[in-house]
């Protein structure tokens, strides 16, 4: 593994940075702008923006935010959420967008996912997957924010997607989203363990010291946090402290 | 019309808006540009870049700034190349098959290993913060890491690595699994940068706005 | 056969919706200010800015006093489910105002796993309970005369939810109840009760049973005795007893969304894995397989479905926008309950064609026609031609 990565996560819903519970139920939290800055100066490796209600709408809405964003962030922008064709990625791309996050477009088309690694490489290209435990060491793959079932594999599907052309996984836990009950370690590692391209853990951070299982016993490459950042429960230099003290490589900063 | 401190060489690739914030954080004034006379007449050129080789020095050739960016080189224009852009001012790339590169700097374009010096395995691409470096007896006064210390880490996302650089232009590496990775390449006028600088905070920061000073 | 849509529940005949939320004037007991802003909006409003919550506070804390026991008997009945909302009242009567609840639940038709698990979590976290459950072959027939007659099959369910907690109230000599919120006042309804803790339990058949209290139904072969649970007592004892129906939802702003994160904190509350059919949310109301085809009855005789009362209700809680509400509406409103249908229909003992045959019956012509062979809304909140002016 190369460096962990810790990332700050931001859901967006039209002007607001939001938050669920198991992606139920979003709580308007502040502005975007605002949060995304104060985690950048905190020393995030990176930012993911989700627009939640992407699908919904039909796409996505992000740009702008995104526009403004790189005016004062000077780290690696994923942006996701209602991506379904090789314009809305350049669009966002072209809007300062370093990373583009597929999922629901991805599972209805998979050929979407080598269309867009060929015009803009895979590590541009990353696979969001919303995993929901459906029986012993077996996930199902969501989309449309947790709402709709596809009745994928979530370890099939994402060999799949990394065969096609996925550069990075972001690995979202609906059981453990917004439960602060700590990352779903089985389901990193399986996954982690599956395909060669880097794994972000999302989902269940309910303290900076979740972070060491969710390296050491899910072999995750990088976690994304939300819940613990937004309602200033913790740091980015707190989780960098806990990585740290394990002895895990992170970035210095500060 | 005023020119541009600098000029972003504007091909269809890779995220130019991040890029042209950094240089602009500093109050340099930036123009994107993709006709071969504007690279003539740039002041300073950035070549960004990401995605694959072959295609993107076949749309170089298409828009005919080969050459224009050799002669803006040898006329001692500074020119910075970021990811694949630093990869592109190398000879060659293995990538995908072998492709010729601009040619400004001598080196090659290989695949990076999937094996760390420990035989562990490795992803790819390698993707995070990672320490620069000074190879050996290098000293980064006069380069565009001229204001950083030994160890700040910039941010890497690639899958292919520059090699076989003469060790006069090795300017910064860093080290992935225990294998070095050139960082920083550069011959006069003419730097390479691995990582991108316009997603490296404030280090990268410093790095670009070292690029503008020269 | 089809059925006066408009004469039985006094429907105005020209479909307008809320300026401000996703819901139209179709909701029975529903008005409208001149500026087309719905009541349960202009409700809102009020709860936002003209109530004083404070002094609410203090009237609760006044009527907690009067009825706290403290010996071990219990004081307040809170009728509940293993939902967000009674949970939360009862968490906060118990934790927060010191009373000695004994919640209690009217049994779902056909509980479901998630709904189950929900009442025992909330139980296990700290509350004396009690399930009434009715003979289910009288409550099956019930739900296939009512399904039949009144197009809900729901109505055994609504007796016991309004009637159990006034038997519980009676038996255990409690006479505060305190139900969550006021749907009425909440939601779009008879607005009487909007500045009153309280509601006349002579309201009942009015405000919950469609005008058809459980009587009616000896008409249809069922016995008296056989109605008994579905009852509720007798007003002299209910009047003796001292019993008053106090709604939580007057004394503490009401944000059902809120009580979803509440109960995620204190009563073991977990929503369901997957959205509710006809609507996009995974928290409210998620006890009863059969619930689906009352939400789904009322989008065929209104135009309203689960995802328009959902929608309506976050968007006066700012937690969406109408045009988020809209696109969820218009997402979600019309999906038939496939999952539990032929458990539905088992429940009832009715076939497919009868269902189809009674849904057809409420399709008023005021609000659906058939385009291309299909039946279709001829007004909708996210339709050009009904954005309001």
């Amino acid at each position: 593994m190369g460096n962990l990565r810790i990332i700050a996560r931001l859901d967006i819903k039209g002007p607001n940075l939001i938050k669920g519970i198991h992606l139920e139920g979003l709580r308007v939290i502040g502005p975007p702008s605002e949060y995304a800055l104060r985690y950048y100066k905190q020393g995030a490796d990176e930012l993911i923006y989700m627009d939640c209600v992407a699908s919904l709408y039909g796409r996505n809405h992000l740009a702008d935010i995104v526009r403004t964003a790189t005016k004062d962030i000077f780290v690696p922008i994923t942006v996701g959420g209602g991506i379904r064709s090789v314009e809305d990625a350049l669009d966002l791309l072209r809007a300062g967008a370093d990373k583009v996050a597929v999922n629901t477009a991805a599972t209805s088309n998979p050929e979407l996912l080598s269309e867009l690694a060929e015009r803009f490489g895979s590590q541009c290209l990353v696979l969001s997957i919303e995993a929901k435990q459906v029986g012993v060491d077996k996930w199902e793959a969501y989309i449309e924010n947790g709402r709709e079932r596809t009745g994928l594999d979530v370890i099939e599907w994402v060999e799949r997607g990394v065969e096609l052309g996925a550069g990075e996984i972001l690995l979202t836990s609906v059981d453990r989203e917004g439960t602060r009950q700590g990352f779903d370690y089985n389901l990193i590692r399986l996954v982690s363990d599956a395909i060669s391209v880097p794994v972000i853990a999302s989902g269940g951070m309910g303290r900076p010291e979740d972070i060491v299982p969710a390296v050491c016993q899910g072999h995750a490459d990088a976690v994304a946090i939300a819940d613990l950042l937004h309602y200033k429960r913790a740091t980015i230099g707190e989780v960098r402290e806990v990585a740290k003290r394990e002895g895990f490589t992170v970035r210095t900063y500060g | 019309m005023a020119k541009a401190d600098v000029s972003i060489i504007d091909y269809g690739v890779g995220n130019l808006l991040s890029v042209q914030r950094g240089l602009e954080h500093f109050g340099a004034s930036v123009e994107l540009i993709s006709e071969p006379k504007s690279v003539e007449e740039a002041n300073r050129v950035v070549l960004p870049g990401v995605g694959a080789f072959g295609n993107a020095m076949k749309t170089l050739k298409r828009l005919r700034l080969i050459e224009p960016i050799q002669e803006l080189a040898e006329r001692g224009t500074p020119v910075l190349g970021v990811c694949l852009g630093m990869q592109l001012l190398l000879d060659k790339s293995e990538e995908h098959g072998l492709h010729d590169g601009i040619g400004l700097l001598t080196g090659s374009v290989k695949a990076i290993s999937n094996l760390g010096s420990n035989n562990e395995s490795l992803r790819v691409p390698h993707i995070g913060w990672s320490p620069l470096y000074k190879p050996d007896s290098c000293s980064w006064a006069g380069t565009i890491l001229e204001d950083l210390e030994e160890g700040s880490a910039v941010y890497f996302v690639h899958s292919f690595a520059a090699t076989d650089v003469p060790s006069g232009n090795r300017i910064a590496d860093t080290r992935y699994g225990g294998n070095e990775i050139c960082a920083v390449i550069g011959h006069e006028n003419v730097t390479g940068c691995q990582f991108h600088p316009e997603k490296s905070g404030e280090i990268g920061l410093k790095i670009l706005h070292r690029f503008m000073l020269q | 056969m089809k059925r006066d849509v408009i004469g039985q529940y006094k429907l105005p005949v020209e479909v307008r919706f809320c300026s401000r939320c996703t819901v139209s004037n179709q909701r029975p007991r529903i008005s409208f200010d001149e500026n087309g802003v719905c009541s349960a909006c202009n409700f809102s409003d009020s709860k936002k800015n003209g109530i004083n919550w404070e002094s609410r506070h203090k009237e609760l804390e006044v009527l907690c006093d009067k009825h706290r026991k403290n010996n071990g008997e219990y004081d307040v009945i809170v009728p509940c489910s293993g939902g967000k909302d009674g949970s939360y009242v009862a968490h906060q009567l118990k934790y927060e105002y010191g009373m000695n609840p004994l919640t209690v639940t009217w049994a779902p038709l056909k509980a479901t796993q998630i709904g189950r698990q929900n009442l025992d979590a909330f139980i296990a976290s700290g509350f004396d309970h009690v399930l009434g459950t009715p003979n289910t072959e009288i409550a099956r027939k019930l739900a296939n005369l009512s399904f039949r007659h009144l197009g809900d099959p729901f109505q055994p369910f609504i007796y016991g939810q309004s009637n159990f907690p006034l038997h519980m109230a009676v038996k255990y000599k409690v006479p505060l109840i305190m139900y969550g919120e006021n749907g009425e006042v909440e939601y779009g309804g008879d607005m009487k009760n909007a500045y009153r803790p309280t509601r006349d339990i002579q309201d009942h058949d009015k405000h919950y049973f469609s005008g058809m209290p459980p009587e009616f139904w000896q008409e249809h072969g069922i016995s008296l005795k056989d109605l008994y649970p579905f009852m509720a007592p007798g007003f002299k004892e209910i009047k003796s007893n001292k019993t008053e129906i106090h709604f939580y939802s007057y004394y503490k702003y009401w944000d059902p969304q809120e009580n979803f994160y509440y109960c995620k904190e204190n009563t073991g509350f977990t929503p369901n894995p997957e959205r509710s059919q006809g609507t996009y949310s995974k928290y409210a109301s998620l006890d009863d397989e059969i619930d689906g085809f009352h939400y789904y009855l009322a989008y065929i005789k209104f135009g309203l479905g689960r995802a328009t009362s959902d929608s309506a209700h976050e968007i006066r809680d700012e937690k969406i926008t109408r045009a988020e509400g809209a696109a969820l509406v218009k997402r979600y409103d019309h999906e038939f309950p496939s999952r539990y249908y032929d458990i539905f229909l088992e429940y009832c003992d009715i076939t497919d064609a009868e269902v189809h045959d009674v849904i057809d019956s409420w399709r008023s012509d005021h609000l659906w026609h058939k385009v291309d062979g299909e039946w279709t809304l001829k007004h909708a909140v996210w339709y050009e031609s009904d954005q309001p002016k």
